[in-house]
C-alpha cells in the first residue's frame, strides 16, 4: 500500500502567529482522510504548504516518498497533487470545457490523456462532474455547488494521485452536499486517495474513515470520526471558539 | 507544443462555411477593397497611407495577443518595434542586406529584447508591469539618443527607396494578412487557452499544473516578434529610423488602436489602425484638429463601448442585415 | 546646490503626493496627472492679460479641481471595474489635453512671467526669487495636507478606504465620494506646483507627460500609497537630481526617474515605504 504523503514537523509562522505548528501526520495511498478544525485553525494554510503556495519554516513534506517541500505550485501538481480552493478559483471568460481543457494541458494532464483529443478529455471530465450540458458557458453561471463541481473537475485533468479539497462543502444546500460527498467517493474508488477539510464533522462523518483535528495549528487528535468527535480537547476547542461542531 | 494536423477536406470545408457567413464575406470584401487600392485609386498617396495602417494594424496586433489574450499590459511596446526597425536599417544600409533576411533579423533581434524585458517583468502585474514596460522602451530611447550608436539623434537614413510602391503595397497587405491568421490562430490554439487562462486567474492557472513562467515568455516572444515585424516594415518604408520610433507615443498608438477595435480580437486592430490613419491623415489639413477629434474619440470609445468597435458594429451589423432580409 | 535639491524636492513632492493618494485610496492610476498640471499652467497663462496673477491663479486652481471632480464622475467611476479602462481613459484624456491646449493655444513654448522677478541672493547661491515662493508654498501645503489626512474627519475616511474599501463601504463610508475628493486633492496639489512652478518657466503642450513620470518615479520610489513615503522619496530625488545637474550632467538627470523606476520595479515594488503586499 505505502504511504502517499508523509508530512513532519511541519511548521510556518506569518510575523509573529505561528499558523501551523509542528504538524506531522501520514496518508496511506488509496484512503480518505479528513481535516478538521474550527475556523483559523490552520487548515488553509497546512492545504497551501503541501501544494507549495506557501514555503514552510520548518520541517518536511515528502510525496511517494519524494521531498516536495518548498516546490512551486505548478511542479507539485505535475508530480500528482491536486487541490481546490476554499474561495472558488475559475477562469472567468474561458468556457466550463476550457476551464479543464487549462488542466488537461498541463504536462501531466497531457501525459495522461496523450492519445485523447484535449476536448474530448475535457469533455469526458465535465461529464464526469455532471456539468457537461454547460459545457460552453462561462463558470459566472453557475451556482455555487456547480461551481464546486467544477474545480473539481479541473483537479481531475492532471490526473492526481492525491486530491486535496478545501471545504468542498461549505455554502452548500443538503441536496448539493449529498451529490458532492457521492463525487468523492466515486473518485476514491477509483484510486484516487482524497484529503478533505470541513469545518463542521457531520459531513465527514460520514464520508471519510479516519480524520484529524486542527487547533491553532497544532493536530489535536487522530481517529475514526466518531471517537474524534467525542474527544474532549476537540470539544473544547470548538465550543471555547463558540462554533458549532456537529 | 501544439498539434498542426492539418486535414486538408475539413479545412476547406470550414473555409467555405466561414467565408458564406456574414463575418466572413465582411471581411473578403474587406480585403477586396484593400486589393482595389492601387488599381482603382491610381495614387501613391493612397496605397501609403493604406501601407502606413497595415503596419500599424501589426503592431498593434501584437500588442493585443500579449494584453488581451496573455492579459500583460505593456506600455512599452515601441521597444520592440524600434529595436527590429534599427536593426533592420543597419543591416540594410550599412551591410546591403536583402530586406527579407534584414526584416526577419530585425523581428528575431525584437524577440530577443521580448526576453530581455519579459524576464524582469515577470513577478510585476498591472499597473506595475505597464510601468516596467515603459521604463524599458524609455531607456531604449534615451540609449538610442546619446552619443553615436547607430547614429545618434539623426538616426540611420538613406535607405534604398522602393522601386514600385504600388508593389509593396501587396506584399505589406500578404504580411500583414499572414501575421494577422497566424496570430489568430495562436490564440484560438490551445496555447491561447492557456495563455487566458493566466491572464483570467494566474493563481488558478498555477494550480492546474501550468508553468505561468514560460508561458508568459512565450506571449512575450510572439508579441515581439511581430511588433518586430512591423518595426521592420515601418523602417523599410519610410527608408529612415532615429530613436523617435522609441517614444512612448508610438507604444500609445498600438493600445489605442487595439482598443479601439477591440482587446482580444487581433482583426479589431485593423480597424482600430485603418479608423486612427485614416482619421489624422484626413484631418492632416486641419492640423492639430485632427489630433484633438481623435482624442475625443478615443475617450469616447473606451468610455462607452469597452469590448471596443469590431464585435458591437458587426453585431449590430449583422441584426440589420438579417432584419432587412426578413429572417 | 542644497538648496536647488530642496527645491526640486518641494517640487516633487507637490507632484508625487497627488498622484500616491489617488493610488492608494482607489487603486486608480490617474495617467491625465501631469495633464492636470498642464490645463492649470494654462488656464493661469490664458488668464493672466485678464485678471492679474492671483485671480488667474485662484481661477486655474478651480478650473483643475473642477476637471478632477467631472473626471471621477464622468470617466473614472462608470470604469473602475475593468482591467485596465481607467488606465486608458486617463490617457486619453492625457492626450486629449495635450491637444487641447495646441488648438486653444498654440503649439509653441511659453513663458510666464513670474510673480516676484529677478535672482535672489541666498547662502551664495543665485536663484530665482520665484521658487522660494515654490519652496515655501510646497512645504506649507504638504504639511496642510499631510495634517488634514491624518487629524481630520474626512482624512480618517480617506485612510479607511485606502486600507480596504470594502470594509470602509460596510461602515457606511461613501467610498465614491472619497475618491473623488482624493482626486480633487491631488489636483489641487498639482495645479499648485503648477501655479508656483510655471511662472519664470517654460510651458508648451507636451510638458504634462514629463511631469507624469516625475510622478510616476517618486510614487514607486516612495510606496504607491503611502504618503510619508512620497515625500521622502520626493526630496531624495530631488537632491539626487540636482547633485547630479551640477557633478555629471543635465542629460542624465532626465534619466534619473526611469531608473528608479526600473530598479525600484524590480528590487522592491512596494517602495521604501510602501505596503508589503501588491495590489
Amino acid at each position: 500500500m505505502g504511504l502517499i504523503l508523509e508530512v513532519k514537523n511541519l511548521t510556518k509562522k506569518f510575523g509573529g502567529l505561528t499558523a501551523v505548528n509542528d504538524v506531522n501526520f501520514e496518508i496511506k495511498r488509496g484512503e480518505m482522510l479528513g481535516l478538521i478544525g474550527p475556523n483559523g485553525a490552520g487548515k488553509t494554510t497546512l492545504f497551501h504548504l503541501v501544494t507549495g503556495f506557501e514555503k514552510p519554516n520548518s520541517g518536511s513534506i515528502r510525496f511517494n516518498g519524494m521531498s516536495i517541500t518548498g516546490k512551486r505550485p505548478h511542479r507539485i501538481v505535475n508530480l500528482g497533487i491536486a487541490r481546490t480552493f476554499q474561495l472558488v478559483k475559475s477562469f472567468r471568460y474561458l468556457s466550463l470545457l476550457d476551464n479543464i481543457a487549462v488542466a488537461c494541458l498541463s504536462p501531466r494532464g497531457r501525459r495522461a490523456f496523450a492519445s485523447w483529443d484535449i476536448d474530448e478529455a475535457a469533455s469526458t471530465i465535465l461529464a464526469s462532474v455532471g456539468l457537461v450540458d454547460k459545457a460552453r458557458m462561462p463558470p459566472v453561471i453557475l451556482p455555487h455547488g456547480d461551481l464546486r463541481r467544477l474545480e473539481i473537475g479541473k483537479a481531475l485533468g492532471t490526473n492526481p494521485e492525491l486530491l486535496l479539497l478545501d471545504e468542498p462543502f461549505s455554502g452548500l444546500s443538503y441536496e448539493e452536499k449529498e451529490g458532492i460527498t457521492k463525487l468523492i467517493r466515486r473518485l476514491n474508488d477509483e484510486g484516487v486517495t482524497i484529503f478533505v477539510t470541513g469545518h463542521v464533522l457531520r459531513e465527514l462523518m460520514t464520508l471519510v474513515p479516519r480524520v484529524v483535528a486542527m487547533h491553532q495549528g497544532r493536530l489535536i487528535a487522530e481517529g475514526p470520526p466518531e471517537e474524534v468527535a467525542n474527544n474532549k480537547i476537540v470539544l473544547e476547542a470548538y465550543l471555547g471558539r463558540g462554533e458549532k461542531f456537529a | 507544443m501544439m498539434n498542426f494536423e492539418i486535414d486538408l477536406d475539413s479545412s476547406l470545408r470550414r473555409f467555405r462555411t466561414w467565408a458564406l457567413s456574414y463575418r466572413g464575406t465582411i471581411t473578403l470584401l474587406s480585403v477586396l477593397g484593400l486589393l482595389l487600392i492601387p488599381p482603382i485609386s491610381g495614387s501613391e498617396y493612397y496605397a501609403q497611407v493604406a501601407i502606413t495602417a497595415m503596419i500599424f494594424t501589426v503592431f498593434a496586433a501584437s500588442w493585443d495577443l500579449l494584453a488581451g489574450f496573455a492579459g500583460q499590459v505593456s506600455f512599452g511596446h515601441s521597444a520592440f518595434f524600434g529595436v527590429a526597425g534599427y536593426v533592420t536599417a543597419a543591416l540594410v544600409r550599412f551591410y546591403e542586406v536583402h530586406w527579407v533576411l534584414a526584416l526577419m533579423t530585425g523581428a528575431s533581434v525584437a524577440v530577443l529584447f521580448s526576453l530581455l524585458i519579459g524576464i524582469p517583468c515577470l513577478r510585476l502585474k498591472g499597473p506595475y508591469l505597464a510601468l516596467g514596460t515603459l521604463a524599458f522602451s524609455l531607456i531604449l530611447l534615451n540609449l538610442f539618443m546619446m552619443g553615436t550608436i547607430l547614429g545618434g539623434t539623426e538616426g540611420i537614413s538613406g535607405l534604398p527607396v522602393s522601386q514600385n510602391l504600388f508593389m509593396d503595397f501587396y506584399l505589406i497587405l500578404a504580411i500583414m494578412i499572414v501575421s494577422l491568421v497566424v496570430m489568430r490562430a495562436i490564440a484560438d490554439s490551445n496555447l491561447g487557452t492557456v495563455m487566458k487562462a493566466i491572464r483570467d486567474d494566474e493563481t488558478c492557472a498555477d494550480a492546474s499544473g501550468i508553468n505561468t513562467t514560460i508561458y508568459k515568455l512565450i506571449a512575450f516572444m510572439i508579441s515581439g516578434f511581430f511588433a518586430g515585424i512591423a518595426g521592420s516594415l515601418f523602417v523599410l518604408n519610410a527608408t529612415a529610423v532615429n530613436p523617435a520610433v522609441f517614444q512612448p507615443l508610438y507604444s500609445f498608438y498600438a493600445i489605442i488602436m487595439a482598443s479601439i477595435g477591440g482587446l482580444a480580437t487581433i482583426y479589431g486592430s485593423t480597424i482600430g489602425s485603418f479608423l486612427f490613419v485614416v482619421l489624422s491623415e484626413s484631418l492632416r489639413r486641419l492640423a492639430d484638429m485632427a489630433l484633438l477629434v481623435f482624442a475625443t474619440v478615443l475617450i469616447l470609445v473606451v468610455r462607452f463601448a469597452d469590448e471596443g468597435l469590431m464585435n458591437p458594429i458587426l453585431e449590430r451589423s449583422q441584426e440589420l442585415w438579417d432584419k432587412i432580409r426578413g429572417r | 546646490m542644497l538648496i536647488f535639491g530642496t527645491i526640486q524636492g518641494a517640487l516633487l513632492a507637490l507632484l508625487a503626493l497627488g498622484f500616491s493618494l489617488v493610488y492608494g485610496v482607489g487603486g486608480v492610476l490617474n495617467l491625465s496627472h501631469g495633464a492636470f498640471y498642464l490645463i492649470t499652467a494654462y488656464v493661469f497663462y490664458w488668464t493672466i492679460p485678464l485678471f492679474g496673477m492671483t485671480i488667474s491663479a485662484v481661477l486655474a486652481l478651480a478650473v483643475v479641481v473642477g476637471i478632477a471632480a467631472a473626471t471621477f464622475l464622468a470617466l473614472i467611476k462608470p470604469l473602475q471595474d475593468t482591467h485596465i479602462g481607467v488606465v486608458l481613459v486617463t490617457f486619453a484624456l492625457a492626450f486629449f489635453f495635450e491637444q487641447f491646449v495646441k488648438v486653444v493655444g498654440d503649439p509653441r513654448t511659453h513663458y510666464i512671467v513670474p510673480y516676484v522677478p529677478g535672482p535672489v541672493e541666498f547662502l551664495g547661491v543665485r536663484f530665482q526669487a520665484q521658487l522660494v515662493i515654490l519652496l515655501v508654498g510646497s512645504l506649507i501645503l504638504v504639511t496642510l495636507v499631510t495634517l488634514f489626512i491624518n487629524k481630520s474627519k474626512i482624512g480618517k475616511s480617506i485612510r479607511a478606504v485606502s486600507q480596504d474599501a470594502e470594509a470602509a463601504k460596510l461602515m457606511g463610508i461613501n467610498t465614491d465620494l472619497v475618491m473623488m475628493t482624493s482626486l480633487m486633492l491631488s489636483a489641487l496639489l498639482v495645479g499648485f506646483a503648477a501655479i508656483l512652478y510655471a511662472p519664470g518657466n517654460f510651458i508648451a503642450p507636451r510638458i504634462g507627460w514629463g511631469y507624469l513620470l516625475l510622478a510616476f518615479a517618486v510614487t514607486i520610489f516612495g510606496g504607491m500609497g503611502s504618503i510619508p513615503g512620497s515625500i521622502v522619496a520626493a526630496f531624495i530625488m530631488g537632491y539626487a537630481r540636482s547633485f547630479s545637474d551640477y557633478f555629471i550632467s543635465t542629460a542624465f538627470s532626465e534619466i534619473i526617474p526611469i531608473v528608479v523606476i526600473l530598479v525600484m520595479l524590480l528590487v522592491r515594488p512596494q517602495g521604501l515605504l510602501g505596503k508589503k503586499e501588491l495590489q
